[in-house]
């Protein structure tokens, strides 16, 4: 809440270039607001997870980003074009599956993709081949999308959200109703379009894990609010405190030991698992273990704390409405 | 121009890539022939020759109905469809605006319509010519184009009606539903004279023929003004609730 509230100039960091800038963007309907003068940026070859409880405003919010949904106030810049007075300038750069992927299941993958083909401006057969390699599909492309698997249709969309070599790229709940093998190949995919096409990708979820494994950066929203931008994975570390777990003997002789080390920050004790939660950066870590030996604490476990994102997330939006 | 051609290829595609899509063909074939037949085994001196069959049939009180109702069939699912399917939303996230997409629906109804006018039309002929022969004589090939004329107004005044309410209501049934429901009213007659003013009695121009009028002060111009107004009311509310709605 604190030094991770929204700063417009915190986001671009003045080099990379801006790919979708939301501007005081919101949505009234009858008197309530949906989604309440959201801003933020995302910047090229960002990945950026959209995370908020249930009901947040997190499909809303993506709905309005292309195009689906008008917004009561507020302006969604891509690549400069604005989405309400140059709607086909700035969808065009915008590839996006918005929950589940839906296709003309009495059509072939193929004819499904060349309906998009068609609709776009210069898109060669040849990019259609490479999209479709690039997904995996070249052997299903054929048959009909109604005997397609929930993987498949999955995979087609991803294809039909490239097929245009978008700079962002929309991805809403991309793993709702797949199984965990599919979850993962979602995120291969995810991975490699990234460092393929280079394009930067939004990916809105309520699952902490997904996002944490996968995204730079999480912008968090609660009530149609931004609540919290928080930089995640090998980002949030580098240079700054890092989230361990360290799995002791006994706790108040591990706590005294702690408390003489002046960078290491306590988050909680976890008395069940004789652990302590702390935040401390990587430099100190030798220390701290020397320390440990030094007063005879036994230490059994010291684990990266993958709860983080989780007990922030829960303390940025009060615990009890996660989904 | 292209760009929009390519929109109304891609739903032509939607349409006729269907499995049922050939059936109306097929049954305003058959139909035709069945009905030329049967009218001829029974009761062999009721059309003096083809084109005169072929001329009464097209009309919307003869063959022409079930023409429109496969257009209003057809026509209904061309936007209820996509919300169904929940493929609206890759179909607006293109760089194409609501307009142009919905444009190249409305053209697809009209190729749709006219293509089953066409086979219609043909069938219908054939089959005059097949059962009654050319005998007579008294009417030409110019009365069977006035008819499908007619024909022509009826359906695509229904085709544009069930289109406008295919968006109000996102349903293909309902669509469905009130489009046949307007058509099966439309053959009462109310004497009563803000009547006029009501779409139906002004649908059938046949009824102008040899000076006869659907309700007495009704001419062939006032109706014609009448349909121009329905016909802009109708696409105007589409494309406004269309071009507006959010698609949630």
């Amino acid at each position: 809440m604190n030094q991770t509230k929204y700063q417009p100039e915190a986001a671009g960091n003045g080099k990379t270039p801006i790919v979708l800038q939301m501007q005081g963007v919101s949505k009234i309907i009858k008197g309530k607001a949906i989604v309440n003068e959201l801003s933020f940026d995302i910047c090229k070859g960002e990945i950026v997870g959209l995370l908020g409880p249930n009901g947040a405003g997190k499909t809303t919010t993506i709905r309005m980003m292309t195009g689906l949904i008008r917004m009561t106030e507020g302006d969604v810049l891509i690549e400069g074009h604005s989405i309400r007075n140059d709607f086909n300038k700035a969808i065009a750069n915008i590839g996006a599956i918005i929950e589940n992927p839906e296709f003309y299941s009495h059509m072939t993958g193929y004819d499904n993709l060349k309906q998009y083909q068609r609709m776009s401006d210069g898109i060669t057969d040849d990019r259609m081949d490479e999209v479709v390699r690039l997904v995996g599909l070249q052997e299903a492309m054929g048959k009909k999308v109604k005997a397609y698997s929930l993987g498949m249709r999955q995979r087609l969309g991803i294809a039909q959200a490239l097929l245009h070599s978008p700079k962002l790229l929309i991805l809403d709940e991309p793993t709702n109703g797949l199984d965990p093998a599919g979850i993962r190949e979602m995120r291969d995919y995810m991975r490699r379009i990234a460092e393929v096409e280079g394009i930067s990708i939004l990916i809105s979820s309520h699952m902490l894990a997904e996002i944490e494994q996968i995204c730079h950066r999480a912008v968090v929203i609660q009530n149609g609010k931004l609540i919290a931008v928080t930089p995640l994975g090998e980002e949030a570390q580098a240079g700054g405190a890092i989230p361990l777990a360290i799995r002791v003997g006994k706790l108040e002789a591990a706590l005294v030991v702690i408390h003489k080390q002046s960078e290491v920050q306590i988050i909680r004790t976890d008395e069940a698992n004789s652990e302590i939660l702390v935040s401390m950066p990587d430099d100190q870590v030798p220390e701290l273990i020397a320390a440990f030996s030094e007063a005879g604490v036994r230490v059994y476990r010291i684990m990266d704390n993958k709860q983080s994102l989780e007990e922030e997330f829960l303390k940025w939006t009060g615990g009890n409405r996660i989904a | 121009m292209h760009k929009f051609n390519r929109l109304v290829l891609n739903e032509w595609l939607k349409l006729s890539k269907k499995r049922t899509f050939f059936i109306a063909y097929g049954l305003l074939i058959v139909m035709p022939l069945a009905i030329g037949y049967m009218v001829h085994s029974v009761a062999g001196d009721m059309f003096a020759s083809g084109p005169q069959f072929a001329a009464e049939m097209l009309l919307p009180t003869g063959i022409g109905q079930i023409l429109s109702i496969l257009v209003i069939i057809g026509t209904a699912g061309i936007v209820t469809k996509e919300y169904s399917q929940g493929t609206i939303k890759f179909l607006l996230i293109r760089a194409r605006s609501r307009t142009a997409i919905l444009a190249s629906k409305f053209v697809t109804v009209l190729l749709y319509a006219l293509s089953l006018t066409v086979v219609t039309a043909v069938a219908v002929y054939a089959s005059g010519m097949l059962w009654f022969g050319n005998g007579g004589a008294s009417l030409g090939i110019g009365d069977v184009l006035t008819s499908v004329l007619y024909n022509s107004v009826y359906m695509v005044m229904f085709a544009t009606m069930a289109f406008m309410i295919g968006i109000l209501t996102t349903s293909t049934g309902v669509t469905i539903g009130i489009s046949m429901f307007g058509l099966t009213i439309s053959n009462l007659v109310i004497f009563r004279d803000f009547y006029k003013y009501v779409l139906f009695p002004n649908l059938n121009l046949a009824a102008y023929e040899g000076g006869g009028a659907p309700l007495p002060g009704m001419t062939l111009g006032f109706s014609i003004l009448m349909l121009a107004v329905y016909f802009l009311l109708f696409l105007l509310a589409g494309f406004m609730v269309f071009r507006r709605r959010d698609v949630a």
